[in-house]
């Protein structure tokens, strides 16, 4: 094995930082000026509809990845074990509502923690846990709720009738926003914002290809990235930090710098990743393994039609859960197929994640398309994406380690073959 | 042969009458996952529904294709599947409720490749906007199995099959209410009665119930029991409600994914069939999976009082998040009622030693208050 090899931050992350600090700080900028703060839950199309109006929006469940990387989640999730919440429970809702109920009255907070709601918007949509946390908060939070629906469906299977009730649901929506805030909704403010999420999303598309590059100019440890994807759609805040990013790693592969230097073995990651040991992707460079590619980033891989800036923002509401859940496990594994073959990769990682039911839910089957129809090795280890105690390091490294010298030997079985019908 | 014994049979005997059904009279059987799947369309289209149900106690089958930490309904439904249980299955049908489900759906598809699949997506409000919205979904699989059978839909037809679930869901409330006012009814007769409803032809059924409900007797001793709720979501334990009535615990009325909830709603009159269809869907008591808080504390609460419950057992399954996620609110509320509460979790090994303990000291504490 090979020395030191790591080049991998992206400067990028300088910014990102400051992103982060200034997205948090605008909410509570807000409350103190007496704004309404308003929490939603997250991947719905909402965002732009926020900007649009002037409106700051506080993701709980983004708050969560967070919790977990500061080490905060543990002290939540016993708030939420002592309130009577399962242990089986995903880790996004045990340590946001543990926040939410008990954490959030802490003093010292990083970030100086969320502005408790004003408002919350709880909608019948995505996976059940997201679902139940603000079904939690709207229980312990007296303040003003909106409820509204958003059916599940496959995203291959979306009809002009699933977008047009997810309009309508996107009407009341405003009605509510503008009772409650007395701000106007502006139909040309929310086609800006589509304009900058659909740009957005051709920046994300675009950065996520220059992967497909060997070397690849960054990997996996990378994905905090996707912070804009979610907080700050909507905004040139969001446009100009991925142009940013984009001329960064274009110019990475420009000078043929990989982020490690010797990549010898390009790998795919399925499930969310483990928040609090984001370190873990750097243990592939111990065999010159990097990850390109994953499942999760792969949800913000859509474009939207400023033309119809609400059936645009129905859209991405639409399919923006479906996308990397098993509500379609076809196309799932069509997304996956498709990866595999664009970014060259040697092998995959799936995540067994406790926390996810429904992305774990059909890794089995994609393992079996892995190995029977494109000849990919895979191997899957137990986690979980919020919680510590429910992963192994010791046994990942051991699973790793094995997988990893397995792929090194198919590659050199497959090069001596190419040798000898050279030769021969 | 009692009616006891008579309904349990026929249940146990459900995979044969339907293997008969489509053997003999050539009918298409589909399998359906979830409550919310509209039957009575299935049955316009001489479809015989089977809801996908089952205690399979080997569900380690399922190893090949759920992890671990997947509720045991959904390992025991894909391990009977993978084990040749429902080869007979022409279609399956989802209407989306949990998030487990569906993607048991997915890979169910995807494994034992059902010659017709179908994924409803209703709404999760009930206004004018979810009924319009439903429709279209409901129509949407008209069309399919239009495609499918080659058969034209026919809005006669299912207005017949309405009139025969509602007889049905009747007799069952019936049943239900007379055992709420003291008649002798057997809470594991009802299982099986509201199973029976979901994996037997309709038509096998309806004569059944009629004649349970005619010899229903009242039962002066009845009034001395604990009058119990059981609420979560599959519930097949049998062993376990057995030992919960034999231990003096009268199951009196349930909050789960196969019994009151389903047969307390009647399709409304004086709509076209289908819009009408949608308002009995939505109108359902709420399940965890498309519920509010409110609307759940609502229908336990009326539920309640209209049962005269006294204690409440939550039966839930493990890694079940719908439920899992509602339980210490529902906690809650019945703490400020003083309504005694209990929470079981399964883990497809029956009436455990641990479980079995637990239930005595549930009882012997309902006794001694």
């Amino acid at each position: 094995m090979e020395g030191k090899k790591t080049q991998k931050r992206l400067q990028a992350n300088t910014a990102l930082r400051q992103i982060i600090t200034d997205f948090y700080a605008e909410g509570h900028k807000a409350k103190a000026e007496g704004r309404p703060v308003i929490w939603i839950p997250p991947m719905n199309g909402l965002i732009e509809l926020f900007y649009a109006m002037g409106i700051t929006p506080v993701f709980p469940e983004n708050w969560a990845p967070l919790c977990a990387a500061i080490g905060a989640n543990r002290k939540n999730f016993e708030y939420a074990a002592k309130r009577g919440f399962s242990n089986d429970l995903c880790g996004y809702f045990r340590n946001n509502v543990g926040y939410a109920l008990d954490g959030i009255n802490e003093e010292n907070q990083p970030l100086n923690g969320l502005p408790k709601p004003d408002c919350l918007i709880s909608f019948g949509a995505g996976c059940i846990p997201t679902m139940k946390t603000f079904q939690v908060l709207c229980d312990h939070f007296n303040v003003p709720i909106f409820r509204a629906d958003l059916p599940q469906v496959a995203m291959e299977k979306i009809e002009k009738r699933h977008i047009a009730y997810a309009v309508t649901q996107i009407k009341r929506l405003i009605q509510f926003l503008e009772n409650a805030t007395g701000l106007k909704f502006d139909i040309d403010k929310l086609r800006q914002a589509v304009i900058y999420t659909d740009e957005a999303c051709r920046l994300w598309d675009e950065i996520m290809a220059t992967r497909s590059t060997i070397p690849s100019p960054f990997s996996a440890a990378e994905i905090g990235i996707m912070f804009v994807m979610v907080t700050r759609h909507g905004t040139e805040i969001a446009v100009n930090f991925l142009k940013d990013v984009l001329r960064e790693v274009k110019e990475r592969v420009a000078r043929g710098q990989g982020v490690i230097p010797h990549e010898k073995i390009r790998l795919f990651w399925d499930n969310i990743p483990l928040w609090y040991n984001m370190q873990l992707f750097n243990y592939f460079e111990k065999w010159n393994a990097v990850v390109v590619a994953e499942t999760y980033t792969s949800a913000w891989s859509l474009r939207l039609n400023p033309d119809k800036p609400l059936e645009s923002i129905a859209y991405k509401s639409l399919v923006s859960y479906p996308l990397v859940s098993c509500v379609s496990l076809n196309k799932r594994i069509e997304l996956i197929t498709k990866a595999i073959c664009e970014y060259k990769i040697d092998g995959a990682i799936l995540h067994s994640n406790r926390s996810c039911r429904p992305i774990s839910m059909g890794q089995l089957d994609i393992m079996r398309v892995l190995d029977e129809k494109l000849s990919v090795p895979s191997i899957m280890f137990d986690g979980d994406h919020m919680d510590g105690e429910k992963f192994s390091m010791a046994q990942f490294q051991t699973r790793i380690d094995a997988f990893m010298e397995m792929i090194l030997e198919k590659k050199r079985a497959s090069r001596s073959s190419v040798s000898r019908q050279i030769d021969g | 042969m009692n009616m006891n014994q008579e309904i349990q049979d026929l249940v146990q005997r459900s995979k044969e009458i339907a293997r008969e059904e489509k053997e003999k009279k050539g009918r298409l059987v589909f399998g359906t996952l979830c409550s919310y799947v509209p039957v009575e369309i299935l049955h316009a289209f001489n479809i015989l529904p089977v809801r996908l149900w089952g205690e399979d106690t080997n569900n380690e089958r399922a190893n090949t294709l759920l992890p671990a930490f997947i509720c045991p309904p959904a390992r025991n439904i894909i391990a009977m599947g993978l084990a040749g249980h429902y080869d007979f299955l022409d279609g399956v049908i989802h209407s989306y409720t949990c998030d487990s489900t569906c993607g048991l759906f997915n890979i169910w598809c995807r494994n034992l490749k059902p010659a017709f699949s179908f994924l409803l997506s209703p709404p999760y409000m009930n206004t004018d906007e979810a009924v319009e919205y439903c429709r279209a979904e409901f129509m949407a699989l008209i069309a399919a199995l239009e495609n499918f059978t080659g058969k034209r839909f026919s809005a006669d037809k299912l207005q017949e099959s309405i009139r025969l679930y509602d007889v049905a869901r009747e007799r069952i409330g019936a049943i239900y209410r007379a055992k709420r006012n003291g008649s002798r009814v057997r809470y594991l007769d009802l299982y099986h009665m509201n199973l029976a409803l979901q994996v037997l032809p309709i038509e096998t059924v309806v004569p059944f119930y009629e004649r349970y409900l005619s010899n229903v007797r009242m039962s002066p001793g009845q009034g001395e029991r604990h009058r119990i709720m059981i609420s979560g979501s599959v519930v097949s334990d049998q062993d376990i409600l057995g030992r919960i009535e034999a231990l003096g615990g009268d199951i009196v009325a349930d909050d789960t994914c196969l019994g009151y909830r389903l047969v307390r709603e009647r399709v409304p009159a004086g709509e076209d069939p289908i819009s009408a269809l949608v308002r009995y869907y939505l109108n359902l008591p709420p399940c965890g999976s498309r519920a509010d808080f409110p609307a759940r504390k609502d229908y336990i609460l009326k539920t309640i009082s209209c049962f005269d419950v006294n204690a409440v057992i939550f039966m839930h399954q493990k890694f079940c998040e719908p439920h899992l996620g509602d339980h210490p609110f529902l906690k809650n509320v019945l703490t400020e009622k003083r309504i005694p509460q209990i929470q079981l979790e399964l883990e497809a090994e029956g009436l455990s030693g641990q479980m079995q303990t637990r239930l005595e000291g549930f009882i012997e504490m309902l006794g001694a208050r």
